[in-house]
């Protein structure tokens, strides 16, 4: 138990509260929409045990079920979302590898680093959620222009975060 | 035996992945029937709390369309009031024993004693409560309301506003009710076309969350522009002729069996403060009697 933890786990509440008392109700032309709250996810440590973070992903995604009347439909892209972390930590690898204090903060990592690495997985979580959400392939083109309206808008959200509240210095908040 | 166990411990991020996908599918599966284990969604008691308290913060900034609303409901209300003592033979009412002359009779007993005859109020009560959560951008969108079991509310009753259908219960807790919202793909609605008494099932499309489908409408039918489409009292949820909106266009396709007719709902969704579940008292007879003649199966 570190001060990182610490620090997660009060993401996690913040994530929450901002996420089910004011983003909730924000929906940009009928078609954006901003699900932040998976920025918790994608903050954790790089080196996060994948069950771990598979069991935290549900957890998440059920809090925020309970919260839309969604059961189970935020859950689902969630533990997606969490199965292909790993997967894209690995593939976008830095030369040396990371070093063990790294954490997933855009002055850290770069620009091109975090811009691949976040809209890729926002990216694929709103794709599952919309389409779950929808329970079938009718009014695809509408549902794509949702997915890809709604991953732009969340990842210029975790952007403004990081700019304003991850510091430029090694060790995370 | 020990490979088994090498085996699942090699895998155990795929294969957690796997059982977690196939438990949120269950629980998707299972929310979608009718009953829902009421824990799982908003009418559970503890996020029934933090979004009761929400909105007590966001009520703030709207209380004047509150009232707005509220005071149009009321002018309604009392002008169907004066039409019903106006209508009614005055006569009939006994003059006061004590006093020589002939009061002005109270309106609201004059009114329950009209509908008393007619018995409208016998067989459906209203329960008023207050949204507390609502959402019309999804495409599966829920109300939640702050009365629950100890207000006598029950899954599957009818719910509307002063202006018109709002939906029907889901789910319920002590304190609170998850709503069905008109505005959800599996809501259908039995309505009929007030001018020409034709039925038809009122649907949502997903997208506008204005507009509404009116299915099963009989190409020889005529519909006018502005044709009130109100609910058909066909089942026993909603009682006959309340408003659920006016027709915005009449379609005729050559390859289709009905029309395709979309309807203007009247119930702004994005505006609702008070709402009121529909208690049918005689629900009980009426369903005991279909299932007992074969109409309706058990559910």
């Amino acid at each position: 138990m570190s001060k990182r933890t610490f620090v997660h786990i009060f993401q996690f509440f913040i994530f929450m509260a901002v996420q089910i008392l004011l983003v909730r109700n924000v929906v940009l032309f009928n078609t954006a929409f901003c699900y932040i709250y998976i920025a918790f996810l994608l903050f954790l440590p790089i080196q996060m045990p994948r069950v771990a973070l598979l069991l935290m992903a549900f957890l998440t995604g059920l809090t925020v079920d309970i919260f839309y009347d969604t059961v189970g439909i935020n859950a689902a892209a969630c533990v997606l979302l969490a199965f292909l972390r790993p997967y894209v930590l690995l593939v976008l690898t830095p030369r040396d590898d990371y070093e063990k204090n790294d954490t997933i903060n855009l002055h850290v990592m770069g620009w091109r680093w975090f811009t691949v690495y976040a809209l890729f997985l926002v990216f694929i979580h709103h794709l599952a959620l919309f389409f779950l959400e929808l329970g079938s392939f009718r009014e695809v083109g509408f549902t794509m222009a949702k997915v890809v309206l709604s991953t732009l808008l969340t990842y210029l959200v975790l952007i403004i975060i990081q700019l304003l509240f991850f510091s430029v210095r090694r060790s995370g908040r | 035996m020990r490979n088994l166990f090498a085996f699942i411990y090699r895998y155990r991020g795929f294969l957690v992945f796997l059982l977690l996908e196939i438990l949120c599918a269950y629980l998707i599966i299972k929310n979608n029937s009718y009953q829902g284990a009421a824990f799982y969604n908003s009418a559970n008691a503890y996020a029934g709390r933090v979004l009761e308290f929400q909105r007590e913060v966001f009520d703030y900034f709207r209380l004047v369309e509150v009232n707005q609303a509220l005071v149009a409901e009321n002018k309604a209300l009392k002008e169907s009031l004066t039409n019903i003592m106006l209508s009614d033979k005055l006569d009939s009412i006994p003059p006061t024993p004590d006093s020589g002359y002939r009061v002005k009779p109270d309106s609201l007993a004059l009114a329950q004693q009209k509908m008393d005859t007619s018995g409208v109020v016998r067989t459906f009560k209203f329960v008023p409560g207050k949204v507390i959560k609502n959402s019309v951008s999804l495409v599966n969108n829920h109300l939640l309301l702050n009365v629950g079991r100890a207000d006598g509310i029950e899954p599957g009753m009818g719910v509307v506003s002063g202006s018109g259908v709002i939906g029907r219960v889901k789910a319920v807790s002590q304190n609170y009710s998850t709503i069905y919202s008109m505005l959800h793909s599996q809501m259908l609605v039995s309505a009929k076309v007030r001018r020409t008494n034709t039925v038809g099932t009122i649907r949502w499309e997903g997208d506008n969350y204005r507009v509404a489908t009116l299915d099963y409408i009989p190409r020889h039918i005529k519909l006018a522009k502005g044709d009130t489409v109100v609910t058909s009292g066909y089942n026993a949820v909603f009682p006959e002729g309340i408003m659920i909106g006016r027709v915005l266009s009449v379609q005729q396709e050559p390859d289709k069996m009905f029309m395709t007719v979309k309807v203007r709902l009247a119930v702004d969704f994005d505006n609702l403060s008070y709402v009121y579940v529909i208690k049918n008292t005689r629900q009980a007879e009426r369903d005991s009697l279909e299932a007992r003649s074969g109409i309706k199966e058990n559910e």
